[in-house]
């Protein structure tokens, strides 16, 4: 069984929102919802960390995407986190991810 | 002796405290006169040649039982409390004139009340006038009972509860009732205990039964093997062994042995076992699993006393890691050297010690080829023979050879004709060569939940082939996306499997994912980019659409330990 598990820390307006686990078709769906009941349209920047994720395929991507196309409908600022070197960070790399939210090296 | 028979000899006879003394008098006369055929009766009252008692549960032939000592002792009400797991009620199991006792699920503290105190004396009772001064179940008295008897129920010395009579009118019961009483209480315990223990036996089976892995699990590159025999006389111990991979891709192995028989250490293994697992599910340190299991037992289970062996191998299977409490510790036989016993530190058993000790965990390099035999105390232990001849023995006996052979020979080396005291659990494990796993050949639900199975078994062959981290993280999106493809698209509602080839050589895998459904065009947004990390993450891709399915053909370099 593919399991994740969403952390939600905020603070003044900012939401800081760590997924730990591994993403693939089967879970993505939950992993959608939880990110997405976790963000308001009041926040000013969300801050998704994904280094304690082991695994992301396309399934998983398409939910980032998805986040960052709404976050820009919203106006919120979007910033993703990933250990530098990491089999996380060459995925989202090859995707082309970085070219529409900011892709931090941790 | 029939029903229909007991019947005609002792029709129930009700009193009321209406009735006249002479009556009274004239009705005790004649229980005296026939005590002595009485007495015949009560010794037969569950002869197992009567057919009616043969099928019955204990509750249903307390009943019958009690029915009949009802009519035999010429009394109002006979009941059965019985003694609760743990020893410290009785609860009303069984009644004949005072069923509501039974229903009313009547619990009382054993050393209180009339039936609490015959069972914390262990002595007859006889109370001549019931009241609530007297007695304190208010039952007995609003119900009209006068008089009341009881005998403790022993069978092999140990208290099974109570049996207690009651009459509606004033009554002594004397020295000969009590003889009579004591004789049916006899009786009662024995039926009792047989029919205790034979369904507790059938059922610490049944659990035993479920617990050992009914077949061992297919785990790439490594070969397993086990062995079960049960003690001949003394029924189920508490032996148990377990084979398990994580999600994470690493191969955990428990073998175990609760203090105890029957259904209580069936139980406690049960319970070690899935403890076991939880506990494996959040740390790879086996000294660490130990410890929370141990801390778990001293909670939950404060009178159990368990060993076990418990050891979590790494992905590639080069490396067992490994925790020994109180277990003796398994045969290690390489390629290249004598079989040797582990040396490995070994903890005090689990439950043992009132409070935390500290537990170690020793790592074991495992070559390929190489064969891991852990075993339970059974096998090399024997009356006539001390153990360090037994370990002696078993260690000559291990060879790097198949699990199966591997356990013929050791069982045939140490266990001959002569019965034995002990359950005895045998698992051997061997770490199978880089080429015997050349090719590996994987089929899976189409389903997006085989998507996990699938990484854990690329996690533990890419490794053994000489992948590198990153060929393997690379390898597990390719063929993880090209699954997930065939899940997504191949298939209607009826399903499918997803086929996974895989060959390696030196310097490239190749793996092709194939499925006999026809693809649909992807739907939603955000699609096309599997295909596009797919390419980016191998050195070729080749997607095949025919009539008969579809065929995914990925190659990809080795890159080894070379700086990319």
């Amino acid at each position: 069984m593919t399991t994740a598990n969403v952390e939600v820390a905020a603070h003044d307006g900012e939401i800081d929102i760590v997924v730990s686990g591994e993403i693939d078709l089967s879970n993505a769906e939950s992993v959608q919802d939880d990110i997405f009941a976790a963000i308001t349209n009041h926040l000013v920047a969300v801050h998704i960390d994904l280094s304690k994720l082991t695994y992301i395929d396309s399934a998983g991507l398409r939910i980032l995407f998805a986040l960052a196309d709404r976050l820009r409908l919203l106006q919120t600022r979007c910033r993703l986190s990933a250990p530098a070197g990491s089999p996380i960070q060459r995925v989202i790399e090859l995707s082309g991810l970085a070219s529409l939210v900011d892709v931090h090296l941790s | 002796m029939g029903l229909a028979l007991l019947r005609l000899q002792g029709k129930p006879r009700r009193h009321t405290l209406s009735q006249s003394a002479m009556a009274v008098m004239l009705r005790d006369m004649a229980t005296v006169h026939s005590s002595e055929n009485a007495e015949a009766r009560l010794r037969r009252i569950e002869a197992v040649t009567d057919t009616t008692l043969a099928h019955l549960g204990v509750e249903q032939l307390l009943r019958e039982l009690l029915r009949r000592i009802r009519e035999i002792l010429g009394v109002d009400t006979a009941t059965v409390l019985l003694l609760a797991k743990g020893g410290h009620h009785l609860v009303a199991t069984a009644s004949s004139g005072l069923e509501e006792e039974v229903r009313q699920g009547v619990r009382i503290p054993v050393g209180e009340g009339f039936a609490g105190q015959i069972a914390a004396r262990q002595q007859p009772l006889v109370i001549d006038r019931v009241g609530p001064d007297t007695v304190r179940n208010p039952l007995l008295w609003r119900k009209g009972i006068c008089s009341l008897a009881g005998v403790p129920l022993l069978a092999g010395g140990e208290l099974l509860g109570v049996l207690h009579v009651g009459s509606l009118h004033p009554r002594t019961f004397g020295e000969q009732d009590l003889h009579l009483l004591e004789l049916a209480g006899e009786r009662v315990a024995l039926a009792t205990r047989t029919r205790q223990s034979r369904a507790e036996r059938t059922a610490a089976e049944a659990l035993q039964r479920d617990l050992l892995p009914s077949r061992l699990p297919h785990v790439t590159g490594m070969e397993l093997a086990s062995r079960y025999v049960p003690a001949e006389e003394a029924g189920v111990s508490g032996d148990w062994y377990d084979v398990f991979t994580l999600p994470s891709g690493w191969l955990c192995v428990a073998i175990g042995d609760v203090v105890g028989r029957g259904l209580g250490a069936a139980t406690v293994m049960s319970r070690m076992r899935t403890a076991t697992r939880a506990y494996a599910l959040d740390s790879n340190d086996p000294g660490e699993v130990l410890s929370k299991l141990d801390r778990h037992i001293r909670h939950f289970e404060p009178d159990s006393m368990a060993t076990i062996a418990y050891g979590m191998w790494e992905p590639a299977l080069d490396r067992m890691h490994l925790s020994l409490a109180g277990h003796l510790a398994p045969v290690v036989a390489t390629p290249d050297a004598e079989p040797a016993i582990a040396d490995t530190p070994v903890d005090p058993p689990i439950g043992a010690s009132s409070a935390p000790v500290p537990r170690k965990t020793s790592t074991i390099e495992v070559p390929p080829d190489s064969v891991v035999l852990f075993y339970t105390d059974g096998l090399v232990e024997r009356r006539h023979r001390p153990i360090e001849v037994g370990l002696e023995l078993l260690r000559e006996t291990v060879r790097t050879e198949s699990p199966e052979a591997v356990c013929a020979a050791v069982m045939a080396s140490l266990i001959d004709a002569g019965a034995t005291g002990d359950d005895i659990a045998v698992l051997a494990m061997r770490r199978q060569h880089p080429d015997e796993l050349r090719s590996m050949h994987l089929e899976f639900p189409a389903e997006p939940e085989s998507l996990a199975e699938i990484r854990a078994a690329l996690r533990r062959w890419l490794p053994a082939v000489g992948a590198s981290d990153d060929d393997l993280a690379d390898l597990l999106v390719t063929v993880g996306e090209a699954s997930a493809n065939a899940i997504e698209h191949a298939y209607g509602p009826l399903g499918g499997t997803v086929e996974i080839r895989l060959e390696a050589d030196e310097r490239e895998v190749h793996a092709t994912i194939t499925d006999r459904g026809n693809w649909r065009h992807p739907r939603g947004q955000h699609r096309g980019r599997g295909t596009r990390l797919m390419r980016h993450l191998s050195d070729d891709v080749r997607i095949d659409h025919g009539a008969e399915g579809t065929s995914v053909r990925i190659r990809r370099r080795l890159t080894g330990d070379e700086v990319p």
